[in-house]
């Protein structure tokens, strides 16, 4: 579904992303967990293309999206292609950013209409259906600055779903939100790792990490330092580095 | 000296203008050539046809401030009235054109005239060593004295009474010249401001004690609106009015020149001075 | 004055306020897409570009515009007066009758265009810089492409942001237009000028200001009207009003 070899990144002189190498399966629910400034927004922006990668190869749902030359240089695929793994991928921010000028309905229903070309009645009969899902229907014709920071978070998750990605991307999605709100969008998250959706999660939730994912990505410095199950990343074989981090973890 | 400064700078100015319009946006508001009227007659001709030029168009564009009562002003229903605008109305029918009566900004009258805007200035205008230098003046045909104008009920009676006094004068004007140029200067205090009219009514409210202007204004003023001044005995100095025409446009000069003769030796003038001065006040000879 | 001088005063105003009106809407009608375009180009990525249209703004901005609309009336006859006036400048502005009054007119708009889409092209470059990267990251995300996100996105956004600023300039221009009385053209305060003299009073002035003042605050109004308008939420709560009433006025 996802795979990620070699992949590097710098601003400017500063190294953010070294040698990542990492598969993510069709139902797989990955986790990415680290420091701040360990590259895992990075990671995600890169795979998202909201950065360009300095080199490596990347692949989704098969397609290529970026490969390096032999001269060692980046080489991205067409508009084209880029376009076709876009609307293969879906982006819950950290932020939210919803469109603060269209309703609920129409901040899901726009891409729809006019990426996929939807009608307008389909695409508003599957928004309400995500509305329904996330237990936001009533929510419909409100506009975002009326919803809370939960309530927000969950219009778009809908308004990512509303493309059907076959995978889905959430970078940090419960870090501005106050922690009574964080649980409502776990639960969600939950819900859609039940229904076999894949997703890869950059995540500050251990705990939530621990239950939900399949496999957890531990990485520090622009490294992937640890990769494995939850039972072995949080268990007694992991490295010393990981071990470290949980620990400083938990004493906050 | 000071004009060629401003003509460099305005010309700096309006090449950035330009530059501008061409680089920003191509606006259509550049101006469309929609006459043929010849606008550049500001070079130095080789031979004057001023004159020929004036009567080919069948008229004579007077430019003026449209704010100088009696002189040229604009009446209530907005028409430009006075006394230079009924000589002048006269010389343009006795020479078979139409007058065109141009409002100007009083401050760029010399560019308005050397550039084309206009054929003369016509509107009370004083004559001085820069005017004389910058145009072709016509001989003076009224004689004016600067006075000091003063409420009917103050405490200044004579000129030495205004010593630490704020007094009126019109900006841009001889009389502001004259003023500053005198040994009155140093002991009182100038407030220049647009027009007379206004600076009559700042007196009036005590913005100001007196106000220094052309006598011709003054009484009409005084007549036309029963007001309560006082003239102060004795004036700065006396000076003449005259019509500026454009340093090279001689031919057109004398054809007015010698109309306004005319018109003396015919008793056309003395009639239009008794119409708005109650008498011939004119020094046409 | 008397009553009857005023109501000829006032009959004379009026009929000059189209003159007013005249140099108000043209202005805004070139100053706001030039003032698009002109934020469009001070943001653009080639660094001579955004230089010259820096530049320009400042002179625009930095100089009074009673300046500007003289100037402006005088650069014709100037530059082709000049030796440094290239061939095709002479031939083209040869034929311009600087005594019409198209042209007079004509110069005057010019500046008073130039000048104010300097300033709005100040105000709509902050609103667009004012947009969160992450509306534009957002859109991308969902597959919109460049056009689809500045139209549907961004510029929803920004005309809602630039606004307020907008309404204060379009205020100022009511009484800007009154510089035009220098040049001079006949509008509402060269009248007023005028007839101070005639009427040795100052009454014409302040009825002047009266008019001024009207005009002011109708498009105060108009624009609060419209600044509202573009809240969805106040629309959404009209509409839901109307319902509302209709639905009563109907059982």
């Amino acid at each position: 579904m996802l795979e990620v070899k070699n992949l590097s990144k710098s601003f400017d002189k500063l190294c953010v992303l070294k040698d990542i190498n990492f598969t993510v399966e069709k139902g797989e629910v990955v986790a990415v967990i680290g420091p701040s400034g360990s590259g895992k927004s990075t990671l995600l922006r890169c795979v998202n293309q909201l950065e360009k990668a300095g080199g490596g190869e990347i692949n989704v749902c098969g397609i290529n999206m970026m490969h390096t030359n032999e001269k060692g240089k980046a080489v991205f695929a067409d508009t084209k292609t880029l376009r076709e793994i876009r609307l293969k991928t879906g982006l819950v921010f950290q932020n939210f950013n919803l469109f603060p000028h269209m309703t609920v309905l129409r901040n899901i229903t726009e891409a729809p209409t006019l990426v996929l070309k939807k009608s307008k009645a389909e695409a508003r009969e599957h928004a309400i259906e995500l509305l329904r899902k996330m237990g936001l229907e009533a929510k419909a014709d409100a506009y975002p600055s009326e919803l809370s920071g939960g309530q927000q978070q969950r219009v778009s998750i809908a308004r990512a779903l509303a493309l059907d990605p076959e995978i889905l991307f959430f970078d940090e999605p419960t870090s501005a939100l106050d922690p009574e709100l964080t649980g409502e969008i776990l639960k969600v998250i939950k819900e859609l790792a039940n229904d076999g959706m894949t997703m890869v999660i950059v995540t500050h939730e251990m705990a939530f990490a621990h239950d939900v994912a399949d496999k957890v990505i531990f990485m520090e410095g622009g490294y992937i330092v640890d990769e494995g199950t939850p039972e072995h990343l949080f268990g007694d074989n992991a490295s010393d580095r990981l071990k470290q981090f949980l620990q400083r973890f938990n004493q906050h | 000296m000071k004009k060629s400064i401003l003509t460099r700078v305005l010309t700096g100015f309006a090449a950035i203008a330009l530059a501008a319009a061409c680089a920003g946006c191509g606006n259509n508001n550049q101006p469309a050539a929609t006459t043929t009227a010849a606008a550049a007659n500001s070079a130095p001709a080789a031979e004057d046809n001023s004159w020929q030029k004036v009567l080919d168009a069948k008229k004579l564009v007077l430019g003026l401030d449209a704010s100088f009562p009696p002189m040229g002003f604009t009446d209530e229903a907005n028409n430009i009235v006075g006394f230079d605008i009924d000589v002048a109305q006269e010389v343009c029918d006795r020479l078979g054109i139409e007058l065109v009566k141009q409002p100007i900004n009083w401050d760029t009258k010399e560019e308005d005239l050397n550039l084309g805007k206009i054929d003369c200035i016509w509107n009370g205008m004083s004559v001085n060593a820069a005017r004389a230098e910058a145009m072709n003046l016509s001989e003076p045909y009224m004689k004016n004295e600067m006075i000091f104008v003063v409420p009917g009920n103050t405490v200044v009676k004579t000129m030495e009474d205004l010593k630490g006094k704020t007094v009126g004068v019109q900006t841009g004007s001889t009389a502001q010249e004259i003023l500053e140029a005198s040994e009155l200067f140093k002991d009182i205090t100038v407030t220049p401001l647009e027009d007379n009219v206004t600076l009559l009514n700042q007196m009036e409210l005590g913005f100001s004690d007196a106000v220094f202007l052309d006598s011709v204004v003054a009484y009409y003023y005084i007549a036309e609106n029963n007001k309560d001044y006082y003239v102060l005995p004795g004036n700065l100095e006396s000076e003449e009015y005259a019509i500026g025409f454009r340093k090279n446009d001689q031919a057109l000069r004398d054809k007015v020149q010698e109309t306004v003769k005319a018109m003396k030796a015919d008793g056309k003038l003395a009639e239009i001075s008794k119409k708005w001065f109650g008498s011939d006040v004119t020094t046409v000879k | 004055m008397t009553g009857e001088q005023i109501e000829t005063l006032f009959g004379l105003m009026l009929e000059y306020t189209i003159p007013t009106l005249k140099i108000f809407c043209f202005t805004l009608l070139y100053s706001i897409p030039l003032g698009m375009v002109v934020a469009l180009l001070k943001m653009c990525k080639i660094k001579p570009i955004s230089w010259l249209t820096n530049i320009y703004i400042l002179i625009m901005r930095g100089t009074p515009l009673l300046l500007q609309l003289i100037v402006a009336q005088y650069s014709v006859p100037y530059i082709l007066k000049s030796d440094a006036c290239p061939a095709f400048l002479h031939a083209l502005l040869d034929g311009v009758d600087i005594r019409s009054e198209t042209y007079t007119f004509n110069m005057m708009l010019f500046a008073f265009v130039l000048n104010y889409a300097a300033y709005f092209a100040e105000i709509f470059r902050g609103g667009i810089e004012s947009i969160p990267r992450g509306q534009y990251e957002a859109a991308g995300a969902l597959g919109l492409n460049r056009t689809q996100t500045f139209f549907r996105i961004i510029l929803p956004q920004v005309i809602r942001r630039v606004l307020p600023a907008s309404s204060n300039e379009i205020i100022t221009l009511v009484k800007d237009t009154s510089l035009a009385s220098a040049i001079p053209y006949m509008e509402i305060m060269y009248i007023a000028k005028k007839q101070v003299p005639t009427y040795a009073s100052l009454l014409p002035l302040f009825m002047a200001g009266l008019f001024y003042f009207a005009f002011a605050m109708v498009l105060t109004l108009l624009l609060s009207l419209i600044e509202k308008s573009l809240d969805p939420m106040w629309r959404r709560n009209v509409k839901t009003l109307r319902k509302g009433i209709f639905r009563r006025g109907n059982a």
